[in-house]
């Protein structure tokens, strides 16, 4: 196993932060956030978990797909340059773990969104394993591990004076070809791959959809739409034009992709005012079985990485691990009952 | 050409997301608040790829600066060029589409999602159930049958609405009805003077077809309308002896992308985009979710 000193990572890191767009964690405002650095000493090198997921690296939170130039009668439509490269630094497992879901919805299911699939294309990944599980965090229940390499380019773990690096892909050779790499002696950190697949195995979701529980646990949810924000694979988005650039004779406007979220009220609402999931209970139902059944059946993928932002985030405490041990609970009750009347 | 393809591992592939550019060349009043928009595509890339759109598939149709909407397309490739679309004024997309004027410019993104089985439907009585502007979309399958009327067995319409001025295509019934064993019968759920005065039908879709009673021997039905007239519709024709696999509609939900990314349009696991929007009823009453 090879191994990289500290000084030698921050040298590698400030190149990368001349040549591209690099994105790694940074403290601002006391809170760590996946964020362009122009620096290695702009980096935050012990963290936990960075606020938000790595997703905004490649699927912003505001993104112009086409842009509309009007001149006149004269329309002309043209899309952002190609993207520059960038390499996300310090990600943790998860948010990688997160960053492959996405990939299974806008790449792996034709046809390829060509707006992701650029962007992800210029895109690399240095994860940094974490030394453990952190509060709310649960993974090993998802198919992740604190160091999981699975989901990234490169990953360094973290020893004493310095980090060892693992070099997964292709990308990941190109982008450590060239750097100061030592033998590590001594011991070798342990790799745990994939955990458990945690609570109730998908084909038994479907019977779990009529249950009055997803209205009992809507009663305190407020629609506020953060755990969709928060989390590395929530990508439901909204597209809508904006006017860039207005004068005589000529106008510009920016069609942008937006972030949003099926917990939102106005979410189905169509122009006529149908609403096909018109309760709050309906909506939270909607999110849970998107992650857990209708990814899977969709895009091949479960849409949980088991990263307990979203735990975190809620206001007023929805636990997506509590949920998820109350369906394994009720159906363990009615297999019970089943067989009571059976 | 597009500015959109790049290379993509020898491959061209093109943006899915973005519109081809056309002009407005007709309008026309289809109802009250509803219009028929002519467009001739202006882009080469986009007539070669509306050049072989089916019955039942529809497109996303830009007011340029204000947004864009999903649409059944109105018109098919045999009879012309020109893209039509029947849009009721209901929100800011349809409100700007409106207020276009002929020659302005519009954007066009498609055509999208599956269609009508007319293929499969060869040799069978069609009986055709449109509610308002869900008729919209079930034109393409009457203009496909008329024009190739010899392999089709009876065509029965059932075309309803609100209100008289809300029937749409009114201008293309006598045609219809002077076509080879086709029939159309109309309702509306009020009638206005004229209306009543000339003693024609009142009530809803379902008494009109409870009326008619089509047999369901070699038969198959397709529907549009809105959500809750499809769901009673296919109870009246449970009624009459129709099997689940005989109906077929077309489902409407919003969406943003028509690609299966947006995530927007899902009923339980199925993506009315990606997956219909045309479903047989046994599949619809299979979703997890009510589309309702």
């Amino acid at each position: 196993m090879k191994v990289i000193t500290q000084d030698a990572l921050k040298a590698w890191l400030d190149r990368l932060a001349s040549e591209t767009t690099l994105f790694a964690p940074r403290t601002v405002d006391g809170i760590v956030l996946y964020r362009p650095v122009a620096s290695s000493n702009e980096i935050t090198y012990e963290y936990t978990r960075p606020k938000m997921s790595a997703k905004e690296a490649v699927l912003p939170s505001t993104d112009n797909i086409v842009s509309i130039e009007k001149h006149s009668q004269d329309v002309t439509l043209s899309e952002p340059a190609l993207e520059k490269k960038q390499v996300i630094f310090g990600l943790r497992p998860c948010d990688a773990h997160g960053i492959s879901v996405l990939d299974a919805v806008f790449i792996g299911r034709e046809p390829v969104d060509l707006s992701y699939a650029r962007r992800r294309e210029a895109t690399m990944l240095v994860g940094l394993a974490c030394p453990q599980m952190w509060e709310g965090c649960f993974c090993t229940s998802m198919g992740g591990a604190p160091d999981d390499p699975r989901h990234v380019d490169v990953l360094l773990t973290a020893v004493v004076g310095g980090y060892t690096v693992n070099t997964v892909t292709e990308k990941g050779q190109a982008l450590v070809a060239g750097l100061d790499l030592r033998e590590l002696t001594g011991d070798v950190p342990p790799v745990t791959t994939g955990g458990t697949e945690g609570g109730l195995p998908p084909e038994r979701w479907p019977e779990r959809f009529a249950d009055r529980y997803w209205d009992l646990l809507a009663e305190r949810c407020i629609g506020c739409r953060v755990c969709a924000y928060v989390c590395p694979t929530c990508r439901c988005f909204d597209v809508r034009d904006e006017v860039a650039e207005r004068r005589a004779g000529f106008s510009r406007y920016d069609r942008l992709r937006c972030w949003d979220s099926c917990t939102g009220p106005n979410y189905r609402i169509t122009a006529g005012g149908h609403n096909p999931r018109p309760t709050k209970g309906q909506r939270l139902r909607n999110r849970f079985f998107c992650k857990f059944y209708y990814m899977l059946q969709d895009y091949g993928s479960t849409g949980c990485v088991g990263c307990g932002r979203c735990i975190e985030a809620c206001p007023v405490n929805i636990d997506i691990v509590e949920v998820l041990q109350e369906q394994v609970a009720r159906g363990k009750k009615q297999e019970a009952q089943a067989e009571v009347t059976a | 050409m597009m500015g959109t393809a790049i290379s993509n591992q020898q491959s061209e592939i093109e943006n899915p997301m973005r519109p081809y550019l056309g002009r407005l060349v007709g309008k026309k009043e289809l109802g009250t608040d509803i219009r028929l928009f002519q467009i001739e595509l202006t882009e080469p890339a986009g007539k070669t790829h509306f050049a072989d759109y089916r019955p039942g598939q529809f497109a996303f149709v830009s007011a340029l600066g204000v947004g864009e909407a999903p649409f059944g397309i109105t018109s098919i490739p045999s009879r012309g060029e020109l893209l039509e679309f029947g849009v009721a004024k209901l929100g800011s997309v349809t409100g700007a589409l409106h207020s276009l004027e002929v020659g302005e410019m519009v954007g066009v993104r498609g055509p999208l999602g599956n269609w009508f089985p007319m293929d499969e439907v060869k040799g069978k009585n069609i009986i055709v159930l449109g509610g308002g502007i869900g008729g919209a979309p079930l034109r393409p399958v009457i203009n496909s049958i008329l024009d190739h009327r010899s392999d089709y067995g009876r065509l029965t319409i059932l075309w309803a609405a609100r209100t008289p001025s809300l029937l749409v295509f009114t201008d293309e019934y006598e045609t219809w009805q002077s076509a080879p064993d086709t029939t159309l019968h109309l309702t509306v759920d009020k009638g206005d003077e004229h209306w009543k005065a000339a003693g024609r039908s009142e009530g809803l879709i379902t008494q009109l077809l409870e009326r008619v009673t089509p047999s369901p021997e070699n038969a198959v039905t397709i529907t549009c309308g809105p959500p809750i007239m499809i769901h009673f519709v296919s109870l009246t024709l449970k009624k009459l002896g129709f099997s689940l696999d005989q109906m077929w509609t077309t489902l409407e939900a919003r969406m943003h992308c028509g690609i299966g990314k947006c995530g927007r349009c899902n009923m339980g696991e199925k993506l009315v985009c990606a997956d219909g929007p045309v479903f047989r009823q046994d599949q619809v009453a299979g979703f997890l979710e009510s589309f309702l």
